[in-house]
């Protein structure tokens, strides 16, 4: 229910800025920080479910701008279906390039997708004839009637759609099958793989999905923008700031990349205008992200909810349980032995539904102290020792402690 | 499980397999036959290859040469996924589990689907829920369903390991060092565990240096020796082969 709220009050300020910026100049600052938020979001697909960090992921933002470009201007299509091709564009050369990149983990992927980057930059720069070189690619606009703030308003309106997709996206592919195992890789491949997760494949898959969206952020910035220079678009920053905005609000959650973005673009737009003749909003963006892995590694809205969690009930009684649980178990292993006796036999069913119904409806409570005759559905003892071990440190559980 | 029935008793079967590091010959031409349908244990020195050879038959390295067979199909070199999903289930010498998914997450990994629709589909489907939360009261930690895995005590983190590997309803189950750095109490229940999913049927390759453990559990023991087996037999066999005497047992 709180979540509901707080997606209907994200959408309506979203819907709102528009309207309520002063100025056009706060209003392209929104579009600059939606284009981030989109950027951080699409990168979050690997990042976050794989935990595989790319720095290099401006090539794809790179790739998206400059095709949109290259073929409204080469092809003569029209602005929004060469933004879709360039996406589709994106996607196939991804393909290779992530076979090529997933082969290696760690520090190492981290590298090859800096490189990446750095060879699409030099091609781009040096490919003068046909992508302009660093004299720049002029896109033209898809709306050329629209005076300037009008323009700006329908750009922010199409990035915000852009982005309710990625969420949308991301959201659906967390609470999916292919999502668990996303998230199985990040917490330990090998293991995953030994449960059957083809690894390769789910990465891949997510390398693809995320770079097509860093893509289509990339050619939506160049039909806004509307001019593109290699140096800019093929930048080392533009990735590093998707990796700082996505580890900053917490990779493991849907909006995380969203408030980073929100975070950073805004601080980056504003030492930008007071300090724009010296490079100080580098040194803060290195501040900030000095600050994060320090103090914050898993980003705030974990750091938020462990504060909250702190206050409520819940995290203390797993703690509790967790320290006492093992001293318990050794005073208890003596009797566990004794006990378990009256349920040795197999065929010791009996009492087994219900208890099993218990276990379903309540996971831990009162139905904890119903009895020694509880099985597995098998129908034999197992489990039972260390169930009565677990179940004895817990204050509700009164019956169990005296055993 | 139920399709290899007709199966005769082939199960796991190594021929000639090798595998050196350097120098260092881990493995060197391991040919090794289990049992089908037994509790087989497979010991020997700290060093002796036993986990090079584990990770060899599990795909997790790709041996230098010989094959690994598996109910009379050559799955050497296939990648780890495939292997599991052929329908052997391995545990980790250092419990391994997904420490920042909750136990229930962890079990929900180990569901296999192949179609796109399936696998978009939502995780918590109650069928697979159901058949996590039975397995997870089999093993006896149900009741922590919601707790994060790193929050777990070692224990606990083999049991779940145990139960995420029975998820996949595997057919042979390796274990490596089932019983390593757990209390004896909970050493006693992993073993009638595998008694018990042994009598339902499934075949068990367990590596473990807790000598009674492995001597009251196993069928079949094979001894291994800087990277080869050097003696086979039941434990009581095993216990008296005076090669096992001079390298394992140190008597």
């Amino acid at each position: 229910m709180a979540r509901l709220a707080a997606l209907v009050v994200l959408a309506v300020v979203v819907l709102a800025f528009p309207t309520a910026a002063p100025n056009a100049y706060i209003l392209s600052a929104g579009i600059v920080v939606l284009s981030y938020a989109c950027t951080a979001t699409a990168w979050n697909f690997m990042g976050g479910f794989t935990g595989y960090v790319s720095l290099g992921h401006a090539a794809f933002f790179g790739l998206g701008a400059y095709g949109t470009g290259l073929l409204i201007r080469d092809l003569g299509l029209p602005s929004f279906v060469a933004w879709l091709a360039a996406g589709a564009i994106v996607l196939l050369v991804t393909i290779p390039v992530g076979i090529a990149a997933l082969r290696v983990r760690g520090a190492s992927f981290v590298i090859v997708s800096i490189s990446f980057v750095l060879i699409l930059l030099l091609v781009f720069q040096a490919w003068g004839t046909f992508t302009g070189g660093s004299d720049g690619l002029v896109v033209p606009r898809p709306f050329p009637d629209m005076l300037r703030p009008e323009h700006h308003r329908t750009f922010f309106y199409l990035f915000a759609a852009l982005l309710a997709v990625m969420l949308v996206a991301w959201w659906a592919i967390d609470r999916s099958r292919f999502g668990t195992g996303l998230k199985a890789v990040r917490e330990d491949e090998d293991k995953a793989q030994a449960l059957g997760v083809p690894t390769r494949n789910y990465k891949l898959v997510a390398y693809v999905v995320s770079a097509t969206f860093t893509g289509l952020a990339g050619g939506m910035y160049a039909l806004w923008f509307g001019d593109l220079d290699p140096i800019f678009q093929f930048s080392i920053m533009l990735g590093a700031y998707m990796v700082l905005m996505a580890l900053l609000g917490g990779v493991r959650h849907l909006f995380g990349p969203l408030l980073g973005a929100v975070i950073v673009g805004t601080g980056l737009e504003y030492f930008k205008l007071e300090f724009g003749d010296t490079q100080f909003h580098l040194v803060a963006t290195a501040l900030l992200l000095g600050v994060v892995v320090l103090f914050m590694p898993d980003g705030i809205i974990p750091a938020a909810q462990a504060l909250v969690k702190r206050f409520g009930p819940q995290d203390s009684s797993i703690r509790e349980m967790t320290a006492a649980e093992l001293l318990e178990r050794n005073r208890a292993a003596a009797p566990a032995t004794t006990e378990g006796d009256p349920t040795a036999e197999p065929t010791t069913a009996v009492g087994q539904e219900g208890r099993h119904a218990e276990g379903e409806t309540t996971t831990e409570g009162p139905g904890e102290g119903e009895g020694p005759r509880r099985g597995g559905p098998g129908g034999s003892s197992r489990g039972t020792s260390e169930r009565m071990e677990d179940a004895a440190p817990r204050p509700r559980t009164g019956p169990e402690e005296d055993r | 499980m139920t399709t290899t029935m007709h199966q005769t008793t082939r199960n796991l079967e190594t021929v000639g397999l090798t595998k050196s590091f350097g120098g260092v010959h881990a493995v060197r031409d391991a040919t090794v036959t289990f049992q089908h349908g037994k509790i087989n244990a497979l010991i020997g020195p700290n060093g002796s290859g036993k986990t090079t050879f584990f990770n060899c038959v599990t795909g997790m390295i790709k041996p230098d040469s010989g094959t690994v067979t598996f109910r009379g199909e050559d799955i050497t070199r296939r990648a780890p996924h495939k292997i599991a999903r052929a329908g052997i289930g391995r545990s980790f010498q250092l419990c391994r589990v997904f420490p920042r998914m909750t136990v229930l997450e962890n079990m929900l990994v180990a569901v296999r689907r192949t179609k796109v629709r399936e696998l978009l589909a939502g995780a918590r489907n109650p069928e697979e829920i159901d058949k996590a939360r039975a397995l997870l009261v089999r093993v006896g930690i149900d009741h922590l369903e919601n707790v994060e895995a790193r929050n777990l005590s070692y224990g606990q983190q083999k049991l779940l390991e145990l139960a995420g590997v029975l998820m996949g309803d595997p057919d042979t189950i390796m274990l490596d060092e089932p019983a390593g750095g757990v209390n004896p109490a909970l050493i006693g229940r992993i073993g009638t565990l595998v008694q018990e999913l042994n009598a339902e049927g499934r075949t068990f390759l367990v590596v473990e240096h807790n000598m009674d453990m492995v001597m009251s559990l196993s069928h079949h023991v094979i001894v291994f020796d800087r990277g080869r087996p050097i003696a086979e037999g039941t434990p009581a066999v095993v216990q008296s082969d005076p090669r096992v005497l001079e390298a394992y047992l140190g008597v």
